[in-house]
């Protein structure tokens, strides 16, 4: 490799790096936008033990909603979802709520984390 | 019973392995560099330590106040530590890249100046940023499996965690294998690429959770789908997803952020340049 050059090449990059990052930054704070307070749609989803209720849930694609998230088991639940990118612990007897901003149509997969061997639930959004 | 012992032991093993991988190859890495190797190895291992107090104090909060704590608040810490493991690991295939290079002599020299001082520190927070984010998740998986489990199944579910765990140094103990056993070219070649991955897949992450807190726009629904073909779940696509950021059903952040970070890459580490000579021009 360019040995002899590492250090001007290293030096030229990192800057390079960081010129891009300041962009990015740039970027995303022009691009921010706030969530706006009207009234979000609510959906009640129940873990007990290792039972999610109901396995299969109708949310409206395209706009924010609420996901309200009770443990009514005797046992310590998390709810998951790798695609929408959440996931809550719930102690036994507890109640957390998600917000959930925008869907697409389609099937988003979730589970109770700590009990791997109940079967999947899943949230349509139509 | 047996689908959730495998589970345990995977999720386990594939939780830490992204936290073993970036040790690991700093490990191997700091061992080649015989005059380094010492100073180097108690700031990676003091970082490691470190994080994993860290990991379990954070994980006792997310188990005594999980419901608490705010969806947006957490999702923005993960989203913050995701993001700067990306750097971090960046800035190390620069660090490792420039000091591949250049050999022993200038290291020799470079030992007491501010920017060794400096990268030591780099390797510090990186071991430990990557073993407190892993880490917490583990704890929180461990605590909450363990605690759900019937008494019936508890021995199995133990033995899991120790398959995982057992899971995650074999896969440490590889890689200072491969260390040894390949040359140091092919060791850094190979180690740069998965390095240079797993930190596309922390930047994809960290784009998707600036998404889904509303900072940055999606800019697209689903591009495309081939879930069918190859899933981003499930052991074999959630690995491969965790490990290279692939998404089966992308929206446009995600594929401009793909694009964008490996352009940059390119054109900051691959990009053959002209020998830059004062004298000639």
């Amino acid at each position: 490799m360019a040995a002899l050059f590492a250090n001007r090449n290293e030096r030229l990059a990192t800057r390079r790096l960081l010129l891009v990052g300041l962009g990015a930054t740039a970027a995303i704070l022009a691009a921010a936008t706030h969530g706006r307070a009207e009234e979000d749609p609510i959906f009640r989803i129940e873990f007990k033990d290792g039972v999610v209720t109901p396995l299969r849930l109708e949310v409206p694609a395209k706009r924010r909603f609420k996901l309200e998230l009770h443990n009514l088991g005797q046992t310590p639940a998390e709810f998951e979802s790798r695609e929408l990118r959440k996931e809550k612990v719930l102690a036994p007897g507890t109640s957390s709520t998600l917000v959930i901003r925008t869907l697409d149509p389609g099937e988003y997969e979730f589970f109770d984390d700590f009990h791997l061997d109940a079967p999947p639930a899943v949230l349509v959004a139509k | 019973m047996s689908t959730q012992f495998g589970n345990v032991a995977f999720i386990i093993w594939r939780e830490s392995v992204e936290a073993l991988l970036v040790i690991g190859i700093l490990n191997a890495w700091l061992a080649s560099q015989r005059e380094i190797a010492s100073r180097g190895r108690i700031f990676l291992w003091a970082g490691v330590a470190t994080g994993l107090l860290v990991a379990v104090g954070l994980g006792v909060i997310f188990i005594a106040f999980g419901e608490a704590i705010s969806d947006e608040a957490q999702q923005g810490y993960q989203t913050g530590a995701v993001l700067v493991a990306a750097a971090l690991i960046i800035q190390m295939v620069f660090w490792m890249r420039r000091h591949g290079c250049t050999l022993k002599r200038e290291l020799e020299t470079s030992l007491q100046d501010a920017a060794a001082r400096s990268s030591w520190w780099t390797v510090f927070i990186l071991a430990l940023v990557a073993v407190a984010r892993e880490g917490s998740e583990t704890v929180v998986f461990l605590f909450g499996t363990l605690a759900a489990i019937q008494h019936a199944s508890l021995a199995g579910i133990i033995v899991a965690i120790i398959v995982g765990f057992a899971l995650a140094l074999a896969t440490y103990y590889v890689l200072q294998l491969g260390s040894r056993v390949l040359s140091w070219r092919v060791f850094f070649g190979v180690t740069e690429v998965m390095l240079l991955l797993l930190a596309a897949s922390l930047l994809v992450t960290g784009v998707e959770n600036l998404g889904a807190l509303g900072v940055l726009p999606t800019l697209s629904g689903r591009l495309w789908d081939s879930s069918a073909i190859l899933p981003d779940s499930g052991p074999v696509g959630g690995l491969l997803a965790a490990l290279t950021g692939y998404r089966a059903r992308p929206n446009l952040m995600n594929v401009l952020v793909y694009a964008l970070y490996w352009g940059v890459i390119f054109w900051t580490l691959f990009w053959p340049r002209p020998k830059i000579s004062m004298a000639r021009t």
